[in-house]
């Protein structure tokens, strides 16, 4: 039976969850574009992006292009399959497979 | 945990206005300049070809060969530049879609000389439905649907300008019908799906 998870429910990661969801298996989303898409503030973002990242939901993979890092970040099999569990809960909630 | 039916909803309309705003967020960032450029490259070219009949086959070649060089220019920058989506394969998908797009203009030709198409607007109606048709079948696989609906409309004016339209203005129908929407919706991916 699907059941909420506390970790994905907090607003702000159910946005990221819902961002990085939206992109294909294996793509991975730049910090700096995804903290756009979201509207949140750098240490806001990392924070949470931490927490789902111990979760074993997200992957951070740090990189150089032309000399500049920059963070990618990409939903894990695990983090796919617990906010898929997530939003069948929901809808279960209202009542109906409606999204 | 428990939560009430009213903040379930909220969350699944949550979900689903950042995953469409994710979507076109990045679909703002690849397409709108590529749309926008073949945009104005058609609406020139029909109008060009209204104004000097003369001169099709230089506007359209000249026009099209400039597209198709930005085009590539644009890719290859592109596929080098600090992209905010790392696409596994990317590099493959990208030649896929060059060959794609190359096999079918061989075809156009070989449809062409097949066909053998009584005048001009035959041709250009023939050329327009089939890119358009490109359009949709890319859309269909990159689950762009704006290109889907992009590519019917086109399509409709076309066959609207082929059968309804007086031959003598069948381009300067086609320039804002069919330039005009590849060039609004570039443009209007560009300044509202930011």
């Amino acid at each position: 039976m699907a059941k909420l998870d506390n970790i994905i429910h907090q607003p702000a990661r159910l946005q990221i969850m819902a961002s990085l969801l939206a992109l294909d298996p294996g793509e991975q989303v730049d910090f700096v574009y995804l903290r756009k898409i979201l509207n949140l503030t750098d240490g806001n973002l990392g924070a949470h992006l931490a927490k789902l990242e111990n979760a074993g939901y997200v992957k951070t993979e740090k990189t150089f292009i032309a000399r500049k890092p920059r963070t990618f970040i990409k939903a894990t099999g695990k983090g796919r399959d617990a906010f898929d569990e997530h939003t069948a809960a929901l809808k279960k909630i209202i009542g109906g497979p409606k999204k | 945990m428990d939560i009430s039916e009213k903040e379930a909803q909220d969350s699944l309309e949550q979900i689903q206005a950042v995953s469409i705003r994710t979507r076109k967020t990045i679909a703002a960032s690849y397409d709108s300049a590529m749309l926008m450029m073949w945009g104005l490259i058609w609406f020139v070219a029909f109008l060009g070809t209204h104004f000097f009949l003369g001169w099709v086959w230089p506007i359209w070649m000249g026009l099209s060969g400039i597209g198709c060089i930005a085009t590539l220019v644009f890719s290859w920058s592109q596929s080098r530049s600090a992209n905010p989506v790392k696409i596994p394969a990317a590099e493959k998908i990208g030649w896929r879609i060059f060959w794609f797009w190359s096999l079918l203009f061989v075809y156009i030709f070989l449809w062409l000389s097949i066909l053998k198409p009584l005048h001009g607007i035959q041709i250009n109606a023939f050329i327009c439905t089939t890119i358009m048709f490109a359009y949709i079948v890319t859309g269909l696989w990159f689950k762009c649907y704006y290109m889907v609906w992009l590519g019917l409309g086109v399509t409709c004016t076309t066959l609207v300008g082929f059968y309804l339209i007086p031959p003598s203005y069948y381009c300067l129908w086609m320039a804002p019908t069919g330039g005009g929407s590849i060039l609004g919706t570039g443009l209007y991916i560009r300044l509202f799906w930011k």
